[in-house]
């Protein structure tokens, strides 16, 4: 019998419905002639044929209107603002100081809108220098995660209402005698001291807390105890001719790295034929970007500092007749001993930093450089730094006060205890304590999510202030936007809450410009010098008091190191270029950003030595575990070469969970491991364990991959002994095989001069000139092309797939053990000795170079556009007509520098890429002056163009030729280390000809012929040993 | 109280200040044609009937003597000050509002004086628009060629027809007599494909000619898609150009006031419309109805803007793609060229059309044919030496000599 199976329920009971839809092609009703707005009589006529006519003459419809202008309308001011004329920028002088790092800025504004932050050169102390973080700074005023208003137990509530509440119960604390606590990352401005001190005679129980995640307070204890002043001292590299640093990353993250890396460079330059440079030894654990740029660099674990430490005391008090102490062995004794003798011929002019937060240490350091006589020559503590103020003391105070309920009200200004305190569960559970918690955040972070007010600050280019970062030397703080938020900036609420007479943060500043502690000193009374300050953003003041001598006791330091019990793995935690202490990690453009040395984005990891990776049977991008105490992390390995053995590198300032959109979930969060003993948060700390997980390997995002120069001169490289014999060492010009014999590169051309003119051009020949000896690799270039350029972020996974849009990229290469030399003495063969020659040295020497377009004038990818979409122009730039672009890609591939960019999204307005372009706030960071690409183009350096053209139009309206230096490059504008020079090589007395007619100058892969505009100055490092030359064929 | 009027009145002093700059722009009119002198001096401060800022000019003439009228023309203060009643009690019904000193000659005074005495004589009438109603003027084309053409093609064609006819009907005549047979008779079905077998060559010929038409004609039409010359949008406020740059004489930046140093030329902001339109509250073709948009875009009470502002949504009829950079400066302050070379004559314009098609092909050519104008630039000396030892002493030195076609110089 036939098997029947039924359609459904519906069918087995022959409903009538079912029965008249079965003949039906569709079993259930197509809406057709709803679609067509026919009436249901008509059910007979023919739908379909119909739907396609609508259709039809819907797309012809549509084709017609296409056709027609659209309506663009066109909104001018009501009311003109003074001073302001659309499309003309206008720049204002500030300052940015975000508890780590301090710049002196200006800032420009286009339209009313802050589009680009950079150094301001009145600065004594920046010297027109920025970081990474002060570039992207600006992008943080468009966060979309910003709160929009005063929030009060999680629901958005007035300003009058929350001020209201607070100051009850401000003032109920104060009747009950109950604590008030406010805890602050370093404030260095003095009026916002002020304000606060009004709000601390108002409040008699309150207290300021300062608490820096990353502090320094080790350096300033040790002061207290060998100078009887508790002070971080000031530091100049520029006095100094040698340096030596003790895990001091001091050109990227320690105190003051923006005025340090300006100081260093000026003595690493050999400009106007100089021949002496300053020599910088570093001892370090984990390879930093300032150890990567060390002359010499060792080895040397974290836990054997202090030993370290005590050996060069001994070393120099032998020298200088003073008793030494008893120093443990560490394993770069024999390296101590000579750089001693460096630090002894060099008395008076030399420095020894060190990066430990331990104060026996620091006490220690402090003693040698007082033996070298440093202090009052290279060292201040007259005019001391106030970057750094954070006592860890007093933050552990504040827990055990917290936990005792004596606190009543806590307010958090610019701190976030509860991702960044070490031990932040007992930080939440003591804080449950407390009555009232305040946050004066900027977004619903860790710490403000548990507060019962939060009360937004103003982002500083809203707000006013002032700054001391070093004694006397001050700068300003001026809005340069109108608020875009309900926000208030913190001092007034200071002054709000402490019913102030004057409430007006503006007139608070004034007034203690003008009448208060500047008034006698300075002049500061009258209004015209108060605006020539506001002006110029910077005012200087005399330092009169004298340095202070060395009281400290160094036996008590020795026995306290020698105390300390090491064993098992240490940790070392550090801070990243881009992300440092994780304030900012919600910005795209520092996630973004590739770490200096690593070449990694998007991510924090354990580095550890390949030596050791070796030993334990790791291979990068395993997931291990690793145990400290009862702190346990997970993550993934990065093989580090440089590193120290047994020792395990992790970055703080990651694994954010209330940052925002960009930031959370960003690696993992390293401060728990920061542990608190002898008085200090300590960066380091030994008896880690690490275990290999099972879980599936992870790809970290890199922008490299490729880590040595497999002996090509890509980064000429010389010594200074070799330099002064001949200043052409290093760079001396390869030869090549031709039919005419052997001959240089430049006489082998392909095109004929007539077409291709090189460098002949008539009226302006654009080009930059880098310092390789200057660069540090710190990436603030990078980051400050992104802003002027309109780079979009692509996000971690386009990065796993070497899609990264940056125009500007740092080559970071390491030496390696193998050289064709060394081969052919062993007998290896090529394959072999290739083989070795890809893997980095156990301790590497490290270049930097920067890679832009290098405009060539005989341009490779020029000749392969099949659309002629890139070209040459007349002043010698290669232009990119994005418009015409294809984007066959082509080009890319016929690039031999490899810098051009393709499109592979439209990054604005996809939500796929959901960074600053995909939202109102964010684009307001975007120069409108140059476009933003779209899908399917290809994009590259463009020697920012607009600056050039924008420069040579003010020239042609005032009427005189460009000047040098009117025009400057995004890039060589923020440089710290002014390692970048742009100029026109028409211009015979321009800095650029000048620069490029060293006998350093080279061209990146000169064999090519293919007559860049960019040039490169060779590399000096000022070593007696041969460097390891392995570009030497 | 006195402060209040004290700065009522610098507020008015302010806004004569800027009449008097307008003024000063158009003062080089030296016609002794009363009525374009009124027009240019006296015009935006007083009108025949009404009080504006200074009186009604209607019988002035006969109310003073013209000796006196010219005293106070050229020198009003010297007259108030040397104590003339007349003077004074002017000077005083007008809150003291100082009358500009005038720089007009005797002759030109009197040809004012003349025109007020003539217009004195027809007034009162309604104020008569001077010029059409916006958006009526249309650019008269000569079409009577095309007339005729189509007129000859069409009595070309009826002839032609005629003949046919008169051949088929000789033919008729001839085959009758002759006694040839009638060819038979087709169906209308059967004949056109008789027709069409015999003449495959005319049909190949005429299928070609229309292809190649439509193609040309198709390839014009795709070239202008996106060129929007004559785009004239009504805008939200009848503005008119001829009104004010044309008659009035306002010069172009006083208005455009980034043109010469910006980007952009800018469309004024509405506070610069109230420089002149706090004084001039009607209009010779709307009256009050269009300015009072300005006030009530600027919630404006007479004396002070309020709270209640609303932004004036202008259309934008110039308008370049974004992947396009164009500098008005450039061509304003370094290239001097006349606004009108790109925007036409905006001075005759009621409504503002595009008049160039701003294709890149139109830059371009400008760019090939358009001298540098390198004489008292500075920028441009060391530039001039170099382009005329390379291209001849005489060469004519043009934008895309020095760079002018870049990709680069527009595309970035």
């Amino acid at each position: 019998m036939e098997k029947r199976y039924w359609k459904g329920v519906e069918e087995l009971r022959n409903d009538a419905e079912f029965v008249r839809l079965k003949n039906n092609e569709f079993f259930e009703e197509i809406p057709v002639d709803e679609v067509l707005g026919k009436k249901a009589e008509s059910k007979d006529a023919t739908p379909r044929r119909d739907f396609l006519k609508f259709l039809g003459f819907g797309v012809a419809a549509a084709s017609m209107a296409a056709c027609e202008a659209p309506v663009r309308k066109t909104i001018p001011y009501l009311i003109s603002p003074e001073n302001l004329v659309p499309g003309i920028p206008n720049y204002y002088a500030s300052t940015f100081f975000d508890g780590h790092d301090y710049a002196s800025i200006v800032v420009k504004t286009r339209e009313g809108r802050p589009i680009k932050v950079d150094g301001n050169e009145l600065s004594p102390l920046t010297k027109g220098g920025a970081n990474a973080r002060v570039q992207a700074s600006v992008l943080d005023l468009y966060d979309s995660e910003r709160i929009k208003g005063p929030i009060a137990k999680g629901k958005a509530a007035s300003w009058d209402t929350v001020n209201k509440e607070i100051k009850d119960k401000l003032a109920s604390a104060n009747t009950k005698q109950a604590k008030i606590r406010i805890v602050s990352s370093t404030i260095i401005s003095p009026t916002t001291k002020k304000a606060i001190e009004s709000f601390t005679t108002k409040y008699p129980t309150a207290k300021l807390v300062t608490y820096d995640a990353m502090s320094q307070y080790g350096i300033i204890k040790a002061h207290q105890l060998a100078f009887g002043k508790a002070a971080l001292p000031n530091y100049s590299f520029d006095k100094a001719d040698v340096i030596v640093s003790f895990g001091a990353d001091f050109l990227n993250n320690w105190i003051a790295p923006i005025e340090y890396s300006r100081q260093y460079a000026q003595t690493r330059k050999l400009d106007d034929g100089k021949k002496t440079m300053s020599k910088h030894i570093q001892f370090e654990a984990a390879l930093s970007l300032t150890g990567s740029n060390a002359d010499n660099r060792y080895k040397l674990k974290a836990s054997q500092t202090g030993n370290a430490l005590l050996s060069l005391y001994n070393a120099v008090a032998s020298k200088a007749g003073a008793a030494t102490v008893s120093a443990g062995k560490t394993d770069a004794d024999a390296a101590i001993n000579s750089t001693a003798n460096d630090l002894w011929n060099a008395k008076g002019k030399s420095l020894v930093v060190c990066g430990s937060n331990n104060a026996n240490d620091q006490l220690i350091v402090a003693a040698i450089n007082n033996m070298l006589g440093n202090y009052g020559a290279t060292i201040s503590i007259a005019r001391h730094s106030n970057v750094r103020q954070g006592n860890d003391e007093a933050m552990a105070e504040l827990l055990r006060e917290m936990n005792a309920g004596e606190v009543g009200v806590v307010i958090f200004y610019n701190a976030n205890p509860l991702y960044n305190y070490p031990d932040s569960t007992a930080f939440t559970s003591a804080l449950n304590k407390v009555e009232v918690k305040i946050s004066l955040s900027d977004r619903n972070d860790e710490t403000a999510v548990k507060c019962d007010y939060i009360c937004p600050d103003s982002h500083y280019l809203e707000s006013w202030n002032d700054a001391e970062p070093v004694r006397n030397m001050f700068s300003l703080v001026q809005p340069t936007i109108q608020k875009l938020f309900d926000t208030k900036q913190s001092q007034e609420l200071f002054l709000l809450w402490s019913e102030a007479a004057v409430t007006d943060y503006h007139e608070f500043l004034m007034q203690n410009w003008r009448q208060g502690f500047l008034a006698t000193a300075t002049g500061m009374a009258s209004i015209p010098a108060w605006e020539k300050v506001l002006q110029e953003g910077v005012w200087n003041g005399e330092v009169t008091e004298s340095e202070p001598a060395f009281v400290g006791n160094v036996n008590d330091a020795a026995s306290a190191i020698a105390a300390r019990k090491s064993g098992g793995l240490d940790i070392v935690v550090y801070e990243k270029a881009g992300i440092g202490n994780g304030r900012h990690a919600n910005n795209p453009w520092l996630q973004e950003l590739p770490d200096p040395v690593s070449k990694i984005c998007w991510d924090n990891y354990f580095a550890i030595a390949p030596s050791m990776a070796k030993e334990k049977g790791l291979v990068q991008g395993n997931i291990i575990e690793v145990k400290s105490g009862n702190v346990t992390l997970k993550g993934p390995v990065l093989l580090q070469p440089g590193q120290a053995k047994d020792t395990i590198a992790v970055a703080a300032g990651y694994g954010r969970t209330n940052s925002g959109k960009a930031g959370n979930k960003v690696g993992m969060n390293a401060y728990p491991l920061l542990t608190f003993s002898e008085g200090t948060f300590n960066f380091t700390n030994s008896g880690a364990s690490l275990n290999k997980t099972v879980e599936a390997d992870y790809t970290l995002a890199t922008t490299q991959s490729h880590h040595t120069m497999m002996g090509r001169a890509i980064v000429k490289e010389t010594t200074l002994e070799e330099y002064i014999k001949d200043p052409k060492a290093g760079n001396e010009e390869e030869k090549f095989h031709s039919y005419k014999g052997k001959v240089s590169a430049k006489e082998l051309d392909l095109w004929a001069t007539k077409d291709h003119p090189g460098f002949d051009r008539p009226i302006n020949a654009w080009g930059m000139s880098i310092d390789l000896n200057a660069c540090i690799g710190c990436g603030a270039c990078v980051v400050a092309c992104t802003a002027e350029n309109n780079v979009p972020v692509v996000g971690k996974e386009e990065i796993q797939r070497s899609r990264e849009m940056h125009w500007i990229r740092i080559d970071r290469y390491y030496t390696s053990d193998m050289d064709k030399e060394k081969a052919h003495e062993q007998g290896i063969g090529k394959l072999s000795m290739y083989g070795y020659m890809e893997e980095p040295a156990e301790n590497p020497e490290v270049v930097f170079q920067p890679v832009m377009c290098q405009h060539c004038n005989h341009a490779p990818c020029e000749t392969v556009c099949p659309v002629a979409a890139t070209t040459h122009s007349e002043d010698g730039l290669n232009m990119m007509a994005y418009n015409r672009c294809v984007g066959t890609r082509y080009c890319a591939n016929n690039c031999p520098y490899k810098v051009r960019r393709f499109n592979w999204f439209k990054y604005s307005d996809n939500p796929q890429f959901d960074y600053n372009m995909n939202n109102d706030y964010g684009k307001m960071v975007l120069n409108p002056d140059v476009i933003v690409r779209s899908r399917g183009v290809m994009e590259k350096c463009s020697m920012c163009v607009q600056r050039i053209q924008y420069g040579k139009l003010e020239a042609k309206k005032a009427g005189h030729p460009v000047k040098d230096g009117a025009i400057n490059t995004a890039c060589a504008q923020t440089c710290p280390t002014n390692a970048i020079t742009f100029g026109d090589y028409n211009d015979k007395s321009s800095r650029l000809v000048k620069q490029s007619s060293s006998e350093r100058m080279y061209h990146l892969l000169e064999e090519l012929n293919v007559q860049p505009s960019i040039n490169y100055l060779t590399k000096v490092r000022n070593t007696t040993s041969k460097t390891n030359n392995s570009h030497k064929a | 109280m006195h402060q209040k009027l004290t700065n009522n009145l610098l507020v008015k002093c302010k806004g004569l200040f800027f009449m008097l700059l307008i003024l000063g722009i158009s003062l080089g009119v030296k016609a002794q044609d009363g009525k374009a002198l009124f027009d240019a001096n006296c015009k935006s401060c007083h009108a025949m009937n009404d009080v504006v800022i200074g009186p009604a000019l209607k019988n002035v003439h006969k109310k003073f003597s013209a000796e006196w009228l010219h005293k106070w023309i050229k020198n009003s203060q010297a007259l108030v000050k040397a104590g003339d009643k007349d003077a004074v009690a002017v000077f005083n019904e007008f809150n003291k509002m100082v009358m500009p000193n005038q720089n007009l000659s005797d002759a030109e005074i009197d040809a004012v004086l003349a025109y007020i005495g003539k217009e004195s004589e027809q007034a009162p009438v309604a104020a008569a628009p001077t010029s059409p109603a916006p958006g009526t003027v249309t650019p008269e084309k000569d079409n009577s060629t095309l007339y005729w053409v189509i007129a000859i093609f069409l009595i070309l064609l009826a002839l032609a027809a005629t003949l046919n006819k008169i051949k088929k009907g000789l033919e008729y005549a001839v085959r009758e007599k002759e006694g040839i047979p009638h060819p038979p008779h087709l169906e209308p079905k059967e004949a056109r494909s008789l027709w069409i077998s015999k003449n495959k060559k005319l049909i190949a010929v005429v299928l070609l000619l229309l292809v190649v038409f439509g193609s040309v004609k198709g390839w014009y039409a795709l070239k202008d898609i996106g060129v929007y010359t004559n785009y004239e949008p009504e805008q939200p406020i009848h503005f008119s150009h001829k009104l004010h740059a044309g008659d009035n004489k306002i010069a172009c930046l006083y208005c455009h006031s980034g043109a010469d140093k910006s980007r952009h030329a800018n469309i004024p902001s509405a506070s610069t419309c109230m420089n002149c339109h706090k004084y001039v509250k009607e209009g010779p073709v709307y009256g009050d109805k269009e300015i009072k948009k300005i006030y009530a875009a600027l919630d404006w009470d007479g004396s002070k803007y309020g709270t209640n502002q609303k932004p004036i949504q202008w259309i934008r009829v110039h308008s370049l793609p974004a992947l396009a950079y164009f500098n008005h400066a450039q061509h304003v302050t370094v290239g001097k060229i006349e606004c009108q070379t790109c925007h036409g004559p905006v001075q005759e314009m009621d409504v503002v059309k595009q008049f160039s098609p701003l294709t890149m092909g139109w830059c371009i050519n400008c760019h090939r044919e358009t001298e540098v104008k390198m004489d008292g630039n500075g920028y441009y000396d060391e530039v001039h030496k170099t382009l005329a030892a390379k291209y001849g002493k005489d060469a004519k030195l043009t934008v895309d000599k020095i760079g002018g076609l870049d990709c680069a110089r527009c595309h970035y």
